[in-house]
């Protein structure tokens, strides 16, 4: 072998030492970040545990574990109480930390998010998995993702000041809508069928999503106009005065039912874009299988790709639950957060994570309120880091499934 | 085979189709009726509105720019007939800005051209007429020359108005850094110098004074100088109107906010927003790329590395608020706190890094950040064939030649899609800035020119959080609303602009690389 010059010789080394130089800083950044992301579960963990361990911090405040989720007496109330109102004015009155009314709004928001997106984000994944042009198709995906990228605070903003006082004004125009639209849909579907054939070419099931637009317009606007007479005649003329004598529930302007359709909004194209993953994933031949055998593409769909397709139309729904949960702004701006717990639609609630937003800034830090508050920002964190966990390890063995039934990938 | 016997032929797929379809159909919709109204009452606020003269049954006149029309509310029913709400203004004559009016009531409406808007520094805007332009009490125009007159001045005003911020840029600030650096006799002469021409100037500039008539008929004495401009919308023509919409445009995006964040522009949220997003990209990009090279070409490809994996993508679906909890804990009270205790203790118990700013808020938001700039860096890279790296190493480079020539040089539009994906989720991001430093009107921008330049500890404006407070904790929300609707407008473009940029972009690799799963 051949002696190499020694600058050569210096050279080699130098790249060797500087490409182990770099592993080393790359490993150790490397690890330092992920560190630095999963330090947040910690940092939480060590900020709450005062609380409980070794023994209830400071303050004349009980805030034991069964403290903070049973009914408490409070002074003024008969029956024990569920009440959060962590903030004083008199040295006499004693903070109220029941941590149950905060997880109650949390949830409620959640469900009428889930209520208005689950139905709307399925709806859409199958036709555009199933029934849309390919061309239209390209198209939508994009359209959705920039829907999911609008900022929360603009959608709570619209909904707090926009949607509610307009729905509170038109409450028999909304009712209309909801009741009409579904019908409405149906009776376009039925009149596609009896159009002549020529026309029917030009308006295909494939961009149903776009032509149906005006028909929905038309909709909403007979709905408007049906509106009074709906109030007049079922109604008593007065829809709320009919709400509160009959049924007993209030009517706040900021309630449950707005947040839901605000934030169903802002999570529908996430629960959207996973389950048409998920649904376009199927491997071809099962549905041609089954299209073969004489089923319609509805059929199909129904007896073969849901089957198949249902871990991750689940994982796509628990995704969006885990985002419901921790949204911010759009319940901070569209609940009127106040800690009830009540079942009605029509009632405020204030979230966990609204409470945070608002209270932590002026909590003390290191007191009871503060460790509360963080507390609270762990339950969030435990519960989105599990939904997505698991959501991931479903989606992970759905794709496995789809290679084993599609045979080749 | 005849499919037409088949009755369910008839209901093509049958019924349910047709509700899928419809969702689409909803959300596009709904969509799309969100964009319109934030550009529709975003943009449609700067056109210069007619100016109603109402005469009403009753004898009353009022003036003002007709709002929107309602039926009455809850208070008032009883009625079923419907109101309208005019903007009248003047609200150093009436009570309050607004007035409802019961249409039944109206007798007249007419847009005379005489009518005058005028934006005041103080009291909100004026409606009425103008009767003359007045200097020292002698008058310089009366009825109708008073208008050109009027122009006149307003011109000469702004004129003196650059003059004076000139004045106090070039001379009295840099002066009084003089003096507070100490005594210094020269300096003392020439700033007294220098206030006495600003005085000056003010004097000029009160010189003239305006009388002004509402249009029921009392009068009012206006200072010129507390007024910024002056139309009359129902003189305009189109494209005049067009002229003033673009200045109006152009000064909501360049000046500052005004009477408590409802009126003037949101140059300072801007400012903060950008960058806030900047320092976040700088330190956001470094880290996540080298997160993710680790995780897919160092680290060992085992059990643990997809867990962690895993844990880093769903670190993106924790919620923001957390993130900002985290920041205020650890950055802000941690970190920023013994910072305090360091270095600024001369300033204790007063904080300087122990409060939330800009540092702060930056950093959260790039731990926020980081997740999405690791997956969409991890999937680039996971997206270049193995025999790329095996080439190079089989021609003897190391592992940083073949990371630095050949892998990362291939994976920069995916980092680039990443950084992008980052900023729009950062730009819309509020919740975690209320705990870490956003103001609602911070009185310095973060940079200027004094070291060390840029002010890393101050509060600083940001556009969303901007929205959230003019919006909920405005007085005259009324009033606000339209300046809301325009920031809500300018936030949704500018992520809507990054993230068709991100898109375009991964358009672009998928179609460079093309080796790619089906999507």
């Amino acid at each position: 072998m051949s002696d190499p010059s020694p600058s050569l010789h210096l050279r080699q080394r130098l790249r060797r030492g500087r490409d182990r130089l770099a592993t080393a800083l790359i490993t150790a950044g490397g690890i330092g970040v992920v560190a630095a992301l999963l330090a947040i579960g910690v940092f939480l963990v060590v900020e709450v545990l005062p609380l409980f361990w070794p023994a209830p911090a400071d303050t004349g405040a009980d805030v034991s574990w069964q403290a903070l989720w049973l009914p408490q007496s409070y002074e003024g109330y008969d029956a024990p109480q569920h009440r959060w109102q962590p903030t004083v004015t008199s040295a006499e009155e004693r903070p109220q930390y029941g941590m149950t009314p905060l997880v109650w709004g949390t949830l409620k928001a959640a469900a009428w998010a889930l209520v208005i997106a689950v139905p709307l984000a399925l709806g859409a994944a199958i036709h555009s998995a199933l029934f849309m042009s390919r061309r239209l198709r390209s198209r939508i995906k994009p359209t959705l993702e920039l829907m999911e990228a609008l900022p929360g605070v603009v959608i709570g903003f619209i909904a707090g000041l926009v949607l509610a006082p307009w729905v509170e004004r038109h409450l028999a125009g909304a009712l209309a809508m909801v009741v009409l639209l579904p019908p409405g849909v149906l009776i376009a579907g039925w009149g596609w069928t009896r159009l002549p054939a020529p026309l029917r070419r030009g308006l295909p099931l494939g961009w149903a999503g776009l032509w149906l637009i005006p028909w929905l317009l038309v909709l909403v606007t007979a709905a408007l106009a049906l509106a009074p007479w709906l109030e007049a005649g079922w109604f008593g003329g007065d829809l709320r005065g009919w709400l509160e004598t009959r049924l007993g529930l209030e009517y706040a302007s900021r309630n449950a039912v707005i947040v839901g359709l605000a934030m169903g909004f802002a999570v529908m194209p996430s629960i959207y874009a996973l389950a048409e993953d998920a649904l376009s994933g199927v491997p071809a031949s099962l549905a041609e299988g089954a299209q073969a055998l004489g089923a319609t593409r509805w059929q199909t769909l129904w007896q073969v790709m849901l089957p198949a397709a249902s871990p991750g139309v689940f994982s796509a729904v628990m995704i969006g639950a885990g985002r419901a949960v921790g949204e911010t702004m759009i319940v901070l701006m569209a609940s009127g957060n106040a800690a009830l717990m009540t079942l009605s639609p029509f009632d405020g609630m204030r979230s966990m994570a609204a409470s945070i937003a608002i209270e932590l800034p002026e909590a003390a830090l290191g007191g009871t309120h503060y460790r509360l508050l963080l507390l609270a920002a762990l339950a969030l964190f435990v519960f989105t880091f599990l939904v997505n966990t698991l959501a991931e390890v479903v989606r992970v063995r759905l794709r496995r499934r789809y290679r084993r039934l599609g045979g080749a990938p | 085979m005849m499919p037409r016997v088949l009755p369910r032929r008839r209901w093509g797929e049958g019924p349910w189709p047709w509700l899928a379809a419809g969702s689409v159909a909803l959300s596009l919709l709904a969509l799309g009726a969100l964009l319109l109204l934030l550009a529709g009452r975003g943009l449609g606020h700067f056109w210069p509105a007619p100016v109603a003269l109402v005469e009403l049954e009753n004898g009353h006149r009022l003036a003002g720019e007709a709002v929107k029309e309602e039926p009455p509310g809850e208070e008032a029913s009883g009625t079923r007939g419907r109101e309208r709400l005019y903007r009248t203004a003047n609200r150093d004559l009436d009570a309050g800005s607004w007035t409802w009016v019961a249409l039944e009531a109206i007798a007249d409406v007419s847009h005379p051209s005489e009518l005058v808007v005028l934006e005041r520094r103080r009291w909100g805007d004026f409606i009425g007429r103008l009767v003359a332009v007045e200097r020292d009490g002698r008058a310089l125009g009366e009825g109708a020359s008073a208008w050109p007159v009027l122009q006149a001045r307003l011109d000469a005003l702004q004129a003196l108005r650059d003059e004076q911020a000139r004045l106090r840029r070039e001379s009295i600030l840099p002066l009084a850094a003089r003096l507070a650096a100490g005594p210094d006799a020269e300096a003392s002469r020439e700033l007294a110098l220098a206030n006495a021409r600003r005085r000056a100037l003010q004097a000029e500039a009160d010189r003239d004074r305006l009388v002004l008539e509402s249009v029921d008929g009392r009068r009012l004495e206006q200072p010129l100088a507390e007024v910024v401009r002056a139309w009359r919308p129902n003189a305009m023509s189109p494209l005049e109107k067009l002229a003033a919409w673009g200045q109006g445009v152009w000064r909501f995006l360049s000046e500052g906010p005004r009477a408590a964040n409802t009126a003037g522009g949101v140059w300072p949220a801007i400012f903060g927003t950008v960058l806030m997003v900047l320092l976040m990209s700088v330190l956001v990009t470094p880290f996540g790329v080298l997160a993710a090279v680790y995780l897919n070409e160092v680290a060992h490809q085992g059990r643990l590395t997809r867990l962690v994996r895993i844990a880093v993508r769903n670190l993106a679906g924790v919620p923001s608020i957390v993130y900002g909890v985290f920041g205020l804990g650890v950055f802000v009270h941690g970190i920023g706190g013994s910072l305090d205790g360091w270095f600024f203790e001369e300033a204790l118990p007063s904080p300087t890094f122990g409060t939330g700013g800009l540092l702060w808020a930056s950093l959260t938001l790039a731990l926020l950040t980081l997740p999405v700039v690791i997956v969409a860096t991890e999937e680039g890279l996971a997206r270049i064939p193995d025999h790329q790296r095996e080439g190079a190493l089989a021609l003897g480079a190391t592992r940083l030649e073949m990371l630095a020539r050949v892998v990362l040089p291939m994976a920069a539009p995916a980092m680039l899609t990443g950084v992008i994906l980052a900023v729009a989720r950062a730009a819309g991001e509020v919740a975690p800035l209320m705990l870490v430093g956003v103001a609602k009107l911070a009185p310095q921008v973060p940079v200027d020119g004094d070291f060390p330049f840029l002010h890393l500890d101050r509060k600083f404006m940001h556009l969303g959080y901007h929205i959230f407070d003019t919006a909920f904790h405005g007085g005259d929300v009324q009033a606000a609303l339209p300046l809301v609707y325009a920031t809500a407008l300018l936030l949704v473009l500018v992520i809507l602009v990054l993230n068709l940029t991100a898109i375009f972009l991964r358009h672009h690799l998928k179609v460079r690389h093309g080796a790619l799963p089906r999507v």
